[in-house]
């Protein structure tokens, strides 16, 4: 499930499986995977159970097996850090690259990218530095405004406290949609969040059960 | 008394009678306590002394230990200093600001008596250089705290650094009998007798109401004797009455409308403690005092446990000089060192419990031929019923008992690693050792293997966790820490003390390196932006900067100002003094109202009658409301948060096994209340079925998983564990990739890993702590006993507002979580179209 919205004039699909499609350049936008973050606690004395990796790539062949995709670009944060080049998490990696090898793959450097370093030469991913300019907007890893380009970051992973009756509440990751900033939910199994309130001007968009929710 | 040192001098080697010679020469009479402990130390024999706060529990130990092992021998004639005798004599405290008095006391009558012993310090506080200096020249006598104890432990020499060790005393053993601090001084202590199995262990605990477990613990081989020390002092318990209860809260815990009466308490007084229950408390009353009298700047002063060392020194020393009228403070100065000065004890809001209100009461009136006094400020009407229910238990002495933790994983985990660091283990040696510890002595083959198999590979199975590995057995069998850096990590986060991140909190200076504060948690710094104001220390202050876990602020002259929240953890009221509660009430209903407190509240109790009514010893009142809110039901069972949280719970699972709803929970306590956005028709079901115990446990450990208290639990198991690392202090910002939150821990657990025994116990140790299965069950069998009184009321009764307005609250719930966020998403926009109209 989906929901489509208008930014800047092109049509965007919020996926509920936290990622962002874009119909006319048949693009996937994939914020803070995090990918090896459970060997990089594991290998420091930290037990961590193993599975987010796999889950991680489940939820990434469902999209690409579900939408017509020719790209996929990963706005920061593909590999948590130095400790995640493990060999378990790059073999699930290079058997999921060679199942998509005709696809594209760019990768937007984030902070944890610096310290962990490019991926692997045979996983074929481009690693440009932030911002990459494609149609009307600047595609980044940090959440700082662009003088031209309307941004689409990762970095924060906003999850956002939906409030109801009864003094219930619900804490779900989200998509918040600005005016000259919107941000991705991480998409990583693994992470955590931070809460985001909803400004004037910025739509929210919860994720949970499998659907996404506008928040008026 | 020169002479006849002099003399006692030319008989080296000998035991003498230390106690009896510093006795006389101090003009003292020794109490028959004392006399009794030196006797059965002479013989060799462990036990616990039983003593209320005051002079002679201290020396009762010291002595007994000198006169047992020390030799007096004259002062050394040439250059070099005498060498000490070896560690002897190791002396454990639960806190640290009181190891450096301890420590004073202990050498005060070493030199007169030309006894060649020396006094060590060692706690978090002990800076390295000092710690360096100990490993070259042991003290004879060592106070510490548990922690460092097992840090000691967990040195590759630890044996032979205490291989003299002759005699271990745990001071104010009450504060932790009842806690996973004490379950690792019982691991320590296990360890110790291992090495020497005729060491003395020696408590020294204020009373509790089981002395005989107390001792057990302790002393877990049996033999052990209980010494009583001399009876308590006289109390005075008494309550300062709002002048018009109409007019008082219903609800709230700061009571600053008391101030003006304790203004004037405060004045009338030389000198007095003033108790709060929360840091923030705290701070708001010191805040408010001094705005009320502006003349006392400098008179009075704050007090608790995020303030800098060096501002607490201070306090407790001024407060012990007698310049200082009054001390707002909180636990922080439950134990410790007596003030002499101290000549009445103010308690604002309950205390919680009866053991409590007496050692708080104890801290005043020290000084000869005065009584301890403590007046009780209450916050709310209703702590008038609490005040007068405490004044009837303290006088039947109904004080509560502590127990000891039963088998906590945690805490074995984590020693399991700092005995691989200690030199390494054998497991089946080691196991023995641990088994000998009174938490762990029904330890099972299965349990062992678990732990073993969690420090090896992180989890049961050998496959479980690749690139993971923490303890390793080396060649020999025996088991280690392979890597240094593993190892210095564990050393930085020995401990049971949980602790959310707290961030420094220093004066801004261009230079840098303005005065230190103290420290406060790091999610409220996260929610103040640089120019907010907030109360801290005292100050009001804005926040300048903040940088390497380091808050910089300057004072403030806002008007407006946060008080920072520190996530200590709540006190439930005793099942004693909540009896005393009920008892009070049982009394109004049949028209008694005795006392000034009772009388004071009675217009409210009848209030409260006339909407509903009140609850009895063989009724339970029960109150359901409809409210722009949704449907609420209030139960009232006394029996504690902690229960109440329980059969909030419970009776949530089982409502909503019959139909999907969503329930937010709040508890005090007094009851408990549930709130649900859809409707439930509670005439209907709150009856026997849904009070029963039958199926307890099953639909207890059913609505854990549907709820978030396991994950609450979690969090400290998690940490205790080392699954989740508190840092290194100042380290740079890096160490954060390795940091994540317990709850993400949780999760990931939780779906991928749901057999992990530390899941277990966060659900073991809701089940027994936080909601203390076997008390539920006590109440649930009680409440089936008593009437059910429900009434439909109409508005928030006086019993339950307090509820109402309570923010802390847990859910539960059995709709599909696509129907409760279409449904708050549908408020919304119902919110939202009201608006615009």
């Amino acid at each position: 499930m989906h929901c489509s919205v208008t930014l800047e004039g092109e049509e965007l699909w919020l996926m509920a499986e936290k990622a962002v499609y874009w119909p006319s350049r048949r693009c996937l936008l994939i914020a803070d995977v995090h990918f090896g973050k459970a060997s990089a606690y594991r290998s420091l004395g930290q037990p961590v159970p193993q599975g987010t990796t796999t889950e991680n790539v489940q939820r990434l062949d469902r999209l690409l097996s579900a939408l017509p995709c020719e790209q996929v670009i990963f706005l920061g944060d593909f590999l948590h850090g130095p400790g995640s080049h493990a060999s378990g998490t790059l073999s699930a990696l290079r058997s999921w690259r060679e199942r998509n090898c005709g696809l594209s793959m760019t990768l937007i450097r984030g902070n944890h990218d610096k310290r962990a370093g490019d991926p692997p030469a045979d996983l074929r991913i481009a690693v440009v530095a932030e911002p990459l300019l494609m149609g009307p907007f600047a595609l980044q890893h940090e959440p700082d405004a662009h003088p031209s380009h309307h941004v689409l970051a990762g970095h924060v992973h906003p999850v956002y406290r939906l409030r109801g009756k009864g003094r219930q509440s619900l804490r779900l990751p989200c998509f918040q949609l600005g005016l000259r900033i919107s941000l991705l939910p991480a998409f990583g199994a693994f992470t955590g969040g931070y809460a985001v309130e909803q400004d004037d001007g910025q739509q929210i968009f919860v994720i949970g059960d499998q659907a996404v929710w506008p928040v008026r | 008394m020169e002479e006849s040192l002099q003399s006692v001098s030319h008989r080296m080697a000998k035991p003498f009678d230390f106690a009896k010679h510093w006795f006389a020469a101090k003009g003292w009479k020794p109490f028959a306590f004392q006399k009794e402990v030196w006797a059965a130390v002479k013989q060799g024999q462990s036990g616990l002394l039983h003593a209320s706060t005051g002079a002679g529990k201290t020396y009762a130990l010291w002595f007994a230990a000198l006169n047992r092992f020390a030799v007096t021998r004259p002062p050394a004639t040439g250059k070099r200093k005498a060498q000490a005798e070896p560690l002897t004599v190791l002396w454990i405290t639960p806190m640290r600001a009181l190891a450096a008095d301890t420590a004073r006391a202990l050498e005060a009558p070493l030199t007169a008596l030309q006894i060649p012993w020396s006094v060590g310090l060692r706690t978090g506080d002990t800076s390295s250089s000092e710690r360096a200096r100990q490993t070259r020249r042991q003290p004879t006598a060592l106070v510490t705290t548990p922690e460092s104890l097992t840090l000691m432990l967990a040195r590759a020499d630890s044996e032979t650094s205490l291989a003299h060790l002759r005699m271990v005393i745990v001071d104010e053993w009450h504060e932790l009998i009842g806690n996973k601090r004490g379950v690792q001084l019982q691991l320590a202590l296990a360890r110790l007798r291992r090495w020497h199995p005729e060491l003395m262990v020696w408590g020294i605990s204020a009373t509790l109401g089981n002395q005989s477990h107390a001792l057990d613990v302790l002393v877990p081989q049996g033999g052990g004797i209980n010494v009583r020390g001399q009876t308590a002092k006289e109390l005075k318990v008494d309550t300062l009455l709002p002048p018009t209860a109409e007019r008082f809260p219903w609800a709230g815990h700061i009571g600053l409308k008391m101030l003006p009466h304790v203004v004037a308490e405060v004045d009338s007084s030389s000198s007095c403690l003033v108790f709060t229950n929360t840091r923030a408390q705290s701070e708001m009353w010191y805040q408010a005092l001094l705005e009320a009298r502006p003349d006392w700047a400098g008179l009075i002063a704050l007090h608790h446990g995020s303030l800098s060392r060096e501002t607490r020194d201070w306090v407790e020393r001024a407060l012990k000089e007698g310049q200082l009228k009054a001390v707002v403070c909180t636990s922080s100065l439950d134990l410790g060192v007596d003030f002499l000065p101290v000549e009445r004890v103010l308690q604002i809001g309950s205390a919680k419990g009866v053991a409590r209100l007496m050692q708080r009461a104890g801290r005043s009136g020290h000084a000869p031929g005065r009584p301890s006094r403590v007046t009780l400020v209450p916050t709310h009407s209703l702590e008038l019923v609490e005040a007068a229910a405490a004044q009837d238990a303290i006088a039947q002495r109904r004080i509560e008992a502590r127990e000891s933790p039963y088998k906590p994983l945690d805490v074995l985990v984590q020693h399991l690693v700092s005995m691989a660091l200690g030199g390494g283990f054998i497991p089946d040696a080691l196991l023995a050792e641990v088994r000998s510890a009174w938490a762990y002595r029904d330890l099972t083959e299965a349990d062992w293997a678990w732990a073993l198999g969690f420090v090896r590979h992180g989890g049961l199975s050998l496959t479980a966790y690749p690139d993971y590995r923490r303890v390793e057995p080396d060649e020999h069998g025996v088991w280690r820490v392979p890597d240094a850096r593993l190892a210095r990590r564990h050393r930085m986060s020995v401990g049971t003390i949980v602790s959310d991140a707290s961030i420094q909190l220093k004066f801004w200076s261009k230079g840098g390196g303005g005065k230190h504060l103290g420290s406060v948690e790091e999610g409220f710094i996260a929610r103040l932006k640089p120019g907010d104001g907030f109360l801290f220390a005292g100050r009001l202050l804005e926040l300048v900067r903040v940088e390497n876990m380091t808050a910089y602020v300057r004072r403030s002259t806002a008007k407006k100002a946060a008080v920072p929240r520190w996530n200590g953890g709540r006190m439930p009221l005793s099942n004693e003094l909540a009896h005393a509660v009920v008892e009070r009430f049982d009394a109004a209903a049949h028209g008694h109202y005795d006392g000034p407190e009772m009388q004071a509240v009675q217009p409210l109790l009848q209030t409260q009658l006339r909407w509903s009514g009140l609850p009895t010893r063989d009724h339970l009142l029960a109150e359901a409301l409809k409210s722009r809110e949704g449907w609420h039901l209030f139960l009232y069972p006394f029996a504690g948060r902690q229960v109440h949280l329980g059969l909030a719970s419970l009776l949530a699972w089982r409502v909503s096994q019959q139909q999907p709803v969503t329930f937010s929970i709040a508890v005090n306590d007094y009851g408990l209340e549930l709130l649900s956005a859809t409707e439930v028709n509670w005439p209907v079901l709150l009856n026997e079925v849904l009070l029963s115990p039958t199926d307890l446990l099953t639909d207890v450990v059913a609505s854990l998983n549907a709820g978030e208290l396991a994950l609450r639990r979690f969090r400290e198991i998690a940490r205790i564990a080392g699954l989740v690392f508190a840092g290194y202090p100042g380290a740079p910002k890096s160490t954060r990739q390795v940091q994540a939150s317990s709850g993400l821990f949780f999760e990931v657990f939780k779906q991928y890993d749901p057999q992990n025994l530390l899941l277990t116990q966060a659900g073991e140790e809701v089940l027994r702590d936080e909601l203390d299965i076997r008390r539920l069950e006590q109440t649930l069998r009680h409440l089936a006993e008593l009437k059910l009184d429900l009434h439909m009321i109409e508005r928030p009764t006086p019993l339950a507002f307090p509820l109402l307005v309570e923010r802390m609250r847990e859910s539960m719930s059995s709709e599909k979580l696509s129907e409760r966020i279409a449904r708050m998403v549908r408020d919304l926009e119902k919110v939202a179209d009201n608006r615009k109209r």
